[in-house]
């Protein structure tokens, strides 16, 4: 058996492995940690095919970033306020998986047929290793022929940039229930005025969605948390509407 | 590979274990400098100087308690720890020790591996490393630990970013990835020539790139959660951060990972930015290669202890701050400006 027969298999089957424990995991935070595995295993396969950028970016870009920052939010949730497995509409619960088995069967069908070809492309290895190496090739290649989507895809992602920035701006901090503080608002460069006439009013919606909340815990929204020493009555120092 | 794969594993083994106690000492190293910096004399009694207090707090560690929280997530709790271990070790095999040498007649290359693209995969190990920190905060079952695991996470992926963005002008000015092949090409002659006077010194990068080996060197102390910037592990703050939950050796492993995420970034500066083995005498003899590299190495290390002792911590939003608003731009218009004058030295840039 060549090595690289068993390589193979090793991480094929990890992957697949992980792709089933992601969808089966109850805990939202497992299923992330399954998907990393398999994007690793995945990552592996790029090198076994001659791909060592791609697959150094996949690990550095998608399982190092994008896992990290979808973990940021998995572990936030409750697990106890999951929807229960099971639910939802029972045409839902019948359709779905019988796409996924007909999927399946036609996948598996293709595979053991083998009689699909495509036509060989031009990344030959011998014409990769004219150029100097998988990432050489990837570079010529995104920087002359595939540049307008380079650019739009840089586009989209100052796109998404800006408007998370615009969605956390600080002067709605105020409105924002729950939020974990990463950090005092005191210390970003926003000059606010002094004085517990700034405090955010707490308005009717506010009062709903933290009656829901079942703490007996004096929720306090304000600009300036140190105005706020004492764990004083709500409404001391704090405008009604 | 010409090499069988025997004599790969050895010189891999080898080079894990001198690591290994190298990250023992690097505890012993540390405490010494910090006492010496604090007008103090730190470790002393156990051994001669103090030298068998890795060996003695190595096994006070593994004899204490091993407490789990009753709420934990058992599973990852386990292999949190045990993720930045193994991913901080990993990262040597991609860093050269030297060239092939020849141990009995047999031909030695004093690397495990050299990949096509080394660079990446240090980058790409490093962000792996995240998740020990922060599947470690979660597994913990206490608010406290989910939010500073929060924090570091953030901290490390935006330093990330910067560390890697940093050695892109490296990659412009040496059009590899390959780590071999840039310290290879750091051996080579830079020449300043003003009129007459000539001015040869090696082609380091520390020269060509100044502001990214400043840059990649913040980046890299921020990066392994060091001072100034350990604000999420500090003991003033959140308790202890993600690793409060940890005790006994499970906490070493945070603790022992940590140190060999920087002696393998000390080891990536040294290689990418000082020309790593890169010495006088290298060439003739390939322990003075090594030599070089180690006091490269240990100069970064004291220069990181140095920051320890000496500057405040960051506050959280200051430490972000400076991540995206300062470094950011500043490491764009690095690369802006390297990428600028390779094209003019290539003549490729016409106006």
């Amino acid at each position: 058996m060549a090595w690289n027969v068993i390589f193979f298999y090793l991480l094929a089957a990890v992957s697949v492995l992980a792709a089933i424990g992601m969808v089966a995991a109850k805990n939202p935070v497992h299923s992330a940690i399954f998907l990393v595995l398999t994007l690793f295993n995945t990552a592996g396969i790029f090198v076994m095919l001659g791909a060592e950028f791609l697959a150094a970016a996949q690990v550095i870009v998608y399982a190092g970033a994008v896992l990290v920052l979808m973990l940021f939010f998995l572990m936030l949730v409750d697990p106890e306020r999951l929807p229960e497995r099971g639910g939802g509409h029972p045409v839902q619960r019948i359709v779905g998986p019988l796409l996924g088995v007909i999927l399946f069967l036609e996948v598996a069908a293709a595979i053991a047929n083998r009689a699909m070809f495509g036509s060989l492309g031009n990344a030959t290895p011998e014409n990769i290793a004219f150029v100097g190496g998988s990432t050489q090739a990837v570079g010529n290649l995104l920087f002359t022929q595939f540049l307008l989507p380079f650019e739009v895809v840089s586009l989209v992602l100052l796109i998404g940039v800006v408007g998370a920035i615009v969605l956390a701006l600080p002067e709605r901090l105020g409105e924002r229930l729950g939020t974990i503080s990463l950090g005092h608002p005191r210390g970003t460069d926003m000059a606010l005025p002094e004085g517990p006439s700034t405090a955010a009013p707490i308005t009717r919606a506010d009062e709903k969605a933290t009656a829901a909340l079942e703490s007996t815990r004096e929720i306090i929204l304000v600009r300036d948390p140190d105005l706020y020493t004492g764990v004083g009555s709500r409404k001391s120092d704090v405008g009604r509407e | 590979m010409d090499q069988p794969i025997w004599l790969t594993f050895l010189v891999a083994f080898i080079f894990m274990n001198v690591l290994l106690v190298g990250m023992a000492y690097m505890t012993w190293y540390e405490r010494k400098v910090l006492a010496a910096m604090q007008d103090r004399v730190g470790p002393n009694r156990t051994g001669p100087k103090g030298l068998l207090q890795p060996i003695a707090d190595g096994i006070k560690l593994l004899g204490k308690e091993d407490l789990i929280p009753a709420h934990a997530d058992k599973v990852v709790f386990y292999f949190a720890p045990l993720v930045v271990f193994v991913v901080a070790i990993t990262r040597v095999a991609v860093i050269p020790f030297g060239n092939t040498i020849t141990v009995f007649g047999h031909p030695v290359n004093l690397w495990v591996t050299d990949l096509n693209v080394g660079a990446l995969f240090l980058l790409a190990f490093g962000s792996l490393g995240v998740y020990g920190i922060i599947l470690g905060g979660y597994a913990s079952a206490n608010r406290y630990s989910l939010l500073g695991g929060l924090r570091s996470a953030a901290q490390v992926v935006s330093y990330e970013i910067i560390l890697g963005l940093s050695l892109v002008g490296i990659f412009l000015l040496s059009s590899s990835l390959s780590i071999r092949t840039i310290m290879e090409q750091q051996m080579r002659d830079l020449t300043f020539a003003l009129g007459p006077l000539t001015l040869t010194l090696p082609n380091w990068f520390i020269l060509s790139q100044p502001l990214a080996f400043v840059i990649f060197f913040l980046a890299a102390v921020a990066e392994t959660n060091r001072a100034p910037f350990d604000l999420p592990e500090a003991e003033t703050e959140l308790v202890s951060g993600f690793h409060t939950e940890y005790s006994a050796f499970r906490f070493s492993f945070y603790f022992l990972g940590e140190y060999i995420n920087m002696i393998v970034v000390s080891l990536f500066a040294a290689v990418m930015f000082l020309g790593g083995i890169d010495g006088p005498g290298a060439d003739r003899f390939w322990g003075m290669g090594i030599l070089w590299l180690l006091l490269k190495v240990v100069l970064f290390l004291f220069f990181y202890i140095w920051l320890r002792g000496t500057l405040p911590r960051f506050r959280y939003d200051q430490l972000m701050g400076i991540a995206w608003k300062v470094l950011l731009p500043l490491v764009l218009v690095n690369i802006l400006i390297t990428a600028l004058i390779r094209l003019i030295g290539n003549g490729q840039l016409s106006f």
